[in-house]
């Protein structure tokens, strides 16, 4: 921590000293223990196929063809929404780009169609969510319905099979041993990172998620902030249709990508993201994307089939929301539950003991190491002290034997109250 | 005296359901119009038997949503209750319809406490949590199954006729559906811990402070639901007489629709169980029309999630209505 008496006013900043040990335990260096863990233990039983050339490539590869989704959902997290429309705003930009292939329309602008396409589905979701004050996971299931009931309409059970080239490359080549796709992927988390933890945008996204009331009174436009982090997460989705129909080898149909929305949450919530708004940092998702790939790869390696890997994500997702909540409170009302049987009044009685015997031992060691006094006076101080700390233990064992016989009168009663 | 004659017209004017009830009228007389071939009472049996299944997890979905949460997994749910039913009952043909019934809200009943119990009592919010279980249950079902299916010779026959056997010219399905809607209907508006849901749902610190154990309550509602879900596994099973491990993905979707069609309240604390009627029974006129019209099935999912996003517009916008007369009657400046 700076000085206070040192630091200028005008200064906001709190400049944390860097803690290692802090470091280390926080939750993004976390993942990254789980990601060594899982590479470790797919190096230990399957060494000869981990250390051919290309096995780490494709495992990263086929963990790749969701992550702009990852990156866009932070954002919607971050602000306190969700979107579950991304899976069908996906499709519906890949059906553009399809389409407009089709047509014999230049592959380049084919390309930026599809992303626009996602970039206005996502400004649908957006007004309907910021402007008309919708929940949004009541208006992203429903536009997710109707988007892909618009691919449904339009292409019937055709499948367009006329696509740029370069999607394919960019699903499956390498450069220099290192994966297209992670390398597309790192760039864009780079420039999220820049957006969420170095510019003012981010740090509206913070106080959003946080108290959004508040962020109006600070002068914010929340309503404009939140349409443009879903226009955001909708460019994101046509992205991902690159990636995505790359990695289909070409081929769209209407009922293609169904889950990735909730495979896209699961990972932020993993990274984590919190899904109430207002906390998470952006390293994390990037991480647990490469979780999910390795997981998922380790897990159907080990002949772990596509729906048990369904059970396992299931409780990640609810393990790992459930983690950050096991803390100080928690072993407090566990302990308030089976030791003082409930009772707030038993257990404040018991906690301001401690703190007197507490203070009380204190004392006695104090004058234990006083050198001032000789041996009798002190013998005579130890004396009262101890006398004085039973005196408490005994006092509040009696008060709570007091207290818990009161509950049960008034148990008892109530429920012949209730009988009667 | 006058004041109260004047506040039932008012009521009734103002409404909730009014609109909705106009806007089923305006439907079905388009219907009528358009595919007079649906006024038939066999073809509103069936319509009404397809839908038996989306109507029983709408009012388990309304508990749930009536306490502020949503359940994500429901639809998982039904097709784990409904695997596990099928595949005991092939493999026991002698044992009574009656005994797989009870197992498959035995199951959902469990699924739905493993809901209630990470929602409730460990705090975590519940589109996470079911969402996680939604992917669980989903794969449970399909380890029970082992990826088998089960096909119609396989049904016994006391099976399928717990769904489809008639009572006075009315399918079983649907006697089950109605009788959930009355007794959901008595539990929600007449009995303390139906009152208990809503008190929760509008304002759970006021709740707790009127002495409402809150995570109880939350826990009764994601059981009832679970319970819900897995009696309608079974129905499914027996209704059409087939059964596989992704069967009904995408239901929790519908439900949801339902409820919100029939002005439930997404925030929690509103709703009631005529509502959802009126919902389930817009959505199966809905559906059923466009099924008939010639070329327009694939239009089906695009025209519910139309329709979901102006029913909310619709409730939102009424609401704020509603909010702006309360003031005016008070007598505040606007």
């Amino acid at each position: 921590m700076a000085n206070p008496t040192k630091a200028p006013a005008y200064s906001l900043s709190v400049k944390e000293k860097f803690k290692l040990s802090r470091f280390l335990v926080q939750w993004e260096m976390i993942l990254v223990y789980i990601l060594i863990l899982i590479n470790l233990v797919l190096m230990t039983t399957k060494s000869n196929l981990y250390f051919t050339p290309g096995t780490i490539q494709s495992i990263i590869q086929s963990g790749m063809d969701l992550s702009p989704l990852v990156l866009g959902m932070i954002f919607v997290l971050m602000v306190g929404d969700i979107d579950v429309s991304v899976a069908a705003t996906m499709i519906t930009a890949s059906m553009v780009t399809g389409l407009t292939m089709d047509a014999g329309i230049p592959s380049i602008l084919c390309v930026v169609l599809g992303i626009l396409a996602g970039g206005i589905c996502g400004a649908f979701n957006g007004f309907l969510v910021a402007y008309m004050k919708m929940p949004s996971v009541i208006v992203t299931i429903s536009t997710s319905m109707l988007f892909r009931g618009i691919v449904k309409i339009v292409l019937d059970v055709n499948v367009l099979k006329n696509f740029p080239k370069f999607y394919v490359n960019l699903a499956w080549m390498n450069i220099a041993g290192i994966p297209i796709a992670l390398l597309l992927f790192l760039v864009m988390a780079a420039g999220f990172i820049v957006i969420l933890h170095k510019s003012t945008f981010g740090r509206k996204l913070y106080i959003i998620g946080n108290n959004s009331t508040c962020a109006t009174y600070s002068g914010i436009n929340v309503e404009r902030t939140k349409l443009t982090v879903f226009i955001i997460m909708g460019l994101m989705a046509g992205i991902t249709s690159m990636f995505f129909v790359g990695r289909m080898g070409g081929g769209v149909s209407s009922t293609m990508g169904t889950g990735y929305e909730l495979d896209a949450i699961a990972i932020c919530v993993l990274g984590g993201i919190s899904t109430n708004g207002g906390k998470g940092k952006l390293y994390g998702p990037v991480i647990a994307t490469l979780i999910m790939a390795f997981l998922n790869y380790t897990l159907g390696l080990m002949g772990v089939d596509a729906n048990s890997r369904k059970i396992m994500i299931g409780f990640i997702l609810i393990i790992a929301v459930l983690i950050p909540s096991i803390n100080k409170q928690l072993f407090d009302n566990i302990k308030l539950y089976f030791v003082y049987a409930g009772n707030k009044n038993i257990e404040a009685l018991n906690v301001k003991a401690a703190e007197e015997v507490k203070a009380l031992s204190n004392l006695i060691n104090e004058t234990k190491k006083d050198i001032a006094l000789n041996e009798a006076d002190k013998a005579e101080k130890l004396k009262k002290y101890n006398d004085k700390i039973n005196f408490i233990k005994a006092r509040t064992k009696e008060q709570t034997q007091r207290l818990k016989a009161e509950m049960k009168n008034d148990r008892a009663k109530a429920s012949k109250v209730s009988r009667s | 005296m006058k004041n109260e004659k004047k506040s039932l017209l008012k009521s009734i004017l103002n409404g909730r359901n009014t609109g909705l009830l106009i806007a089923f009228a305006v439907l079905l007389i388009i219907a009528a119009i358009i595919t007079p071939s649906m006024y038939s009472i066999s073809s509103f049996m069936n319509m009404f038997q397809n839908n038996a299944v989306y109507m029983m997890l709408a009012v388990g979905m309304m508990l749930v949503i009536i306490t502020g949460g949503i359940d994500l997994s429901v639809a998982s749910t039904l097709g784990l209750s409904g695997v596990i039913c099928s595949s005991l009952m092939s493999k026991n043909p002698e044992v009574p319809a009656i005994v797989w019934v009870l197992l498959g809200i035995l199951v959902g009943a469990l699924c739905g406490a493993f809901n209630g119990f990470i929602v409730g009592y460990l705090k975590m919010v519940p589109m996470i949590a079911t969402l996680g279980t939604m992917y669980i249950f989903r794969g449970f079902a399909f380890l029970a199954s082992g990826g088998e299916w089960w096909f119609p010779h396989q049904f016994t026959e006391g099976y399928v006729k717990f769904a489809t056997g008639k009572i006075l010219g009315v399918y079983n399905i649907l006697w089950i559906t109605i009788i959930l809607f009355i007794l959901f209907g008595i539990f929600l508006g007449y009995t303390a811990p139906g009152r208990r849901i809503y008190a929760i749902g509008t304002n759970k610190e006021s709740a707790k402070v009127a002495g409402i154990k809150e995570p109880q309550i939350t826990f009764m509602a994601f059981t009832i639901c679970g319970a819900l879900a897995g009696l309608a596994g079974m129905l499914y099973t027996a209704n059409y007489a087939i059964c596989y491990y992704g069967m009904g993905d995408g239901y929790e979707m519908i439900a949801i629709a339902i409820c919100i069609l029939g002005g439930v309240s997404i925030t929690g604390g509103k709703g009631s169980i005529d509502g959802v009627i009126i919902g389930a029974l817009m959505m199966s006129v809905i559906t059923y029309f466009i099924s008939l019209l010639p070329g327009l099935s694939v239009w089906q999912s695009a025209i519910q999630g139309a329709i979901i996003i102006i029913a909310v517009l619709i409730n939102i916008f009424t609401g704020l209505s509603a909010k702006k007369r309360v003031l005016k009657e008070r007598g505040a400046l606007i």
